[in-house]
């Protein structure tokens, strides 16, 4: 799943993701297609899971720079997209519900843009 | 109950079984769906109540407004939570913003509930359908949805307009609940269902072993034809007296055997079976009963007996037989009758064309007897088993037939006449000629005296004026055992001893007088009479005037009848015999006197005792002595 999002964020055959979250790295070790990166910034998507990995990506990174460079901050709980103007989307479950969703003028920011079947998932704002 | 009806009857009785098991399948189910729909029904009553509480405290001027008052917003959320029971999994309140996205105005979950206004995608297009047309609908579970059963959907409508959409999920978990709750009940049918195909495919299995058992015990496999197993089932099922029926014997089968091997013997077997149903109706059935020796049931309908019979014989034995380069042909016994219809037993019917097989094997073989015109009554009587049947149960009873003085017109005797009753209907008396011949020289005839004995005893005990004569074979008393009987009896009875008289029949010409002179003397030791039966015909001679002790002579039927046909050359013979008779001082009976014209003659000749139809028929002692009484 997580491999068809991030393939519609970034048009590259092997996709490098960061994530400190454990489950999710043993996850991703499995895929064919995504190589789990050591360092954020040679990501190309930083998968965030909570809000102190947030805010230090945050710190980490010049996020005042140009918005188009990498990597793209991705996260799994809709109440971390409130925390930064720089998350694209998420994906997260409510109401046991998955729950796919990005934020459009955060994508062209970064000059995204979606296959057309994400086009239900997009919404203007929060 | 025949065991191929009990069969039908055990697979019915399964049949019925596994039909009830699968209804008691059913009818969990639909206990089980009916479970599940009474909590939908409960949910939809929920939903009614939650959405017009709902309504009544947020819905102003038309429009549902939460976004104002959060106050109210957590009133409602309590609401929500309230009903949360176990069977709910969420319980919450949506509405489409203009964009077209469903927000969160309410959640009732304890954990981590959904702040106001959160994005929502629900993953199922009903939603909108539920929003628009303003219906409320349930939503399976599906795929992409966790931990939910089933989502009742129930649409908040205010002035024609939908407000907002109250979603209430129910539990995955209390589902497997509802579905697990007749699984006790529907392990014990699953079970029932294993258990009872399982005893089907073994009553199956048996039922094939059963009927090839069946098979090879009804089935000559040489031949091909039916074993006598065979026949009894037949006829356990099927009327004797619609067939007619012929037994065929391979003359000097055994020389056959001997001479060209049995192999040959056995094909030449197989070859006759074959002819034989080539030459018979379709319906035909031959049995071999063993050997050489077949039995053949044809219906009646179907062919005509004699010919069929004579048709087979010929055929038969013109048929030829290649042996060992050497062309052989077959001589027959063979017997064959057209069954009485009120014939029941086929064994009698078996048993008759044995005998007839044997008179005509004994006659040299090679013959075909028809036995045409037999009654039902032959065919049941003349039947060792049945006789043996009757004297073992008693079933015999004595006749009497009076013998009349023709000077004082007064009965001085009677003579018994032995008779068996019939098994099924005893009124029905079976007369002597059906049995006797048949017991003669046999344990059974034995037992038979001792019983005529013991009611004849019996009568001279009761009516003790009363005189009776009994018959006797000569061949009987030189049968030790018989002797040992009489003697026994007389002796035991040696009081009535001197009222009963032995009528000594000979059925051939006496060799030994010595010997019969003596046995004639132990049965007169106790006083009883010996009269000469049938005198003047046959071996009953003058010889025995001289030689024996006797004290009647009872004239021969034959002769008195012949007065009514050769009257003066009669009344010469019985009239020298009369004299005769008075000189050795002997009483004389005329018997067979059946007319007046026959008694007239006999009175006239001074012939002092006469017997026969005109003074009665043979009757049961009571009618006569309360007649004369």
């Amino acid at each position: 799943m997580y491999h068809q999002i991030f393939s519609a964020l970034v048009s590259k055959p092997m996709i490098n993701v960061y994530t400190n979250d454990k489950e999710y790295r043993d996850v991703f070790a499995y895929s064919k297609r995504m190589v789990l990166s050591e360092e954020s910034e040679k990501s190309d998507i930083i998968l965030i899971t909570n809000r102190s990995t947030l805010f230090k990506m945050m710190r980490k990174k010049q996020w005042n720079v140009e918005k188009d460079e990498k990597p793209i901050l991705f996260v799994t709980d809709y109440r971390l997209l409130k925390n930064s103007f720089d998350i694209v989307g998420a994906f997260y479950w409510k109401k046991g519900r998955s729950q796919l969703l990005f934020i459009k003028n955060r994508l062209d920011e970064y000059n995204i843009t979606l296959p057309r079947e994400y086009k239900d998932f997009i919404i203007d704002e929060l | 109950m025949r065991p191929k009806h009990t069969n039908k009857y055990i697979f019915m009785i399964m049949g019925l079984l596994i039909l009830f098991a699968l209804f008691l399948q059913y009818s969990v189910n639909e206990s089980t769906k009916e479970l599940k729909a009474q909590e939908i029904k409960k949910a939809e009553r929920y939903a009614q109540r939650i959405g017009k509480y709902i309504q009544a405290k947020t819905v102003e001027e038309g429009k549902l407004d939460l976004e104002k008052y959060p106050v109210i917003r957590d009133e409602l959320n309590e609401v929500l939570r309230a009903f949360l029971a176990k069977e709910y999994q969420y319980i919450f309140l949506l509405r489409k913003d203009d964009k077209g996205h469903y927000r969160f105005l309410l959640d009732g979950s304890v954990e981590d509930p959904v702040e106001f206004n959160t994005i929502f995608f629900p993953k199922s297009k009903l939603f909108d359908t539920v929003y628009a047309t303003q219906k409320p609908q349930i939503i399976e579970q599906m795929e992409g949805i966790e931990h939910v059963w089933l989502s009742l959907l129930y649409p908040i409508v205010d002035q024609n307009k939908t407000q907002a959409l109250l979603v209430m999920d129910l539990s995955k978990a209390y589902g497997e609940f509802l579905s697990d709750f007749n699984s006790p009940i529907m392990y014990i049918v699953t079970m029932i269902q294993f258990f009872l195909l399982g005893s089907f495919f073994f009553l199956v299995y048996f039922a094939y072993q059963y009927h090839k058992l069946r098979k090879s015990i009804l089935h000559d496999p040489l031949t091909s034809t039916y074993t006598k197993v065979y026949l009894q089932e037949f006829f356990d099922v099927q009327k004797v007296n619609r067939y007619n029926a012929m037994m065929i014997d391979i003359d000097e089968f055994k020389l056959i055997n001997e001479k060209y091997g049995y192999e040959s013997g056995d094909t030449i077997l197989k070859l006759f079976s074959k002819e034989m149903w080539a030459l018979l109706p379709k319906e035909a059935r031959i049995i071999r009963l063993g050997g050489s020796e077949f039995f053949i049931i044809v219906e009646k309908k179907s062919s005509n007996l004699e010919e069929l019979a004579k048709k087979l014989f010929t055929s038969l034995t013109e048929k030829r037989y290649l042996v060992d380069n050497e062309t052989i042909s077959l001589t027959l016994s063979m017997s064959a009758i057209v069954i009485p219809k009120e014939t029941v037993s086929i064994y009698n019917i078996q048993r008759y064309l044995d005998e007839k097989l044997l008179e005509i094997k004994s006659r040299g073989k090679n013959g075909l007897g028809i036995i045409g015109n037999v009654s039902g009554d032959e065919i049941k009587y003349k039947n060792l088993d049945y006789v043996k049947e009757a004297l073992e149960e008693e079933r015999l009873t004595c006749l009497y037939q009076p013998i009349f003085n023709t000077k004082t017109q007064e009965i001085v005797k009677y003579e018994a006449l032995v008779r068996l009753i019939d098994k099924e209907d005893p009124q029905k008396l079976i007369p002597p000629v059906y049995f006797l011949d048949m017991i003669r020289g046999t344990t059974q005839y034995i037992k038979m005296s001792k019983l005529v004995l013991k009611e004849v005893f019996h009568a001279l005990h009761k009516y003790p004026e009363l005189e009776i004569s009994v018959n006797l074979d000569l061949d009987d008393l030189y049968n030790a055992d018989m002797m040992k009987l009489i003697t026994k009896q007389l002796y035991r009875h040696r009081g009535l001893a001197n009222r009963l008289t032995f009528e000594i029949l000979e059925s051939h010409e006496i060799k030994d007088y010595d010997e019969v002179a003596l046995i004639f003397q132990q049965l007169k030791t106790f006083g009883s009479k010996i009269a000469i039966d049938d005198f003047g015909s046959g071996y009953a001679s003058y010889v025995y005037l001289i030689k024996l002790d006797i004290d009647i002579l009872k004239i021969d039927g034959s002769l008195i009848q012949e007065l009514l046909h050769a009257p003066e050359r009669t009344k010469i013979m019985l009239n020298s015999i009369k004299e005769l008779a008075e000189i050795y001082q002997y009483k004389v009976i005329a018997e067979f006197v059946s007319s007046k014209e026959i008694y007239d003659i006999i009175s006239e000749l001074g012939i002092p005792y006469a017997q026969g139809y005109y003074f009665g028929e043979p009757k049961p002692l009571d009618i006569y002595l309360e007649e004369h009484s």
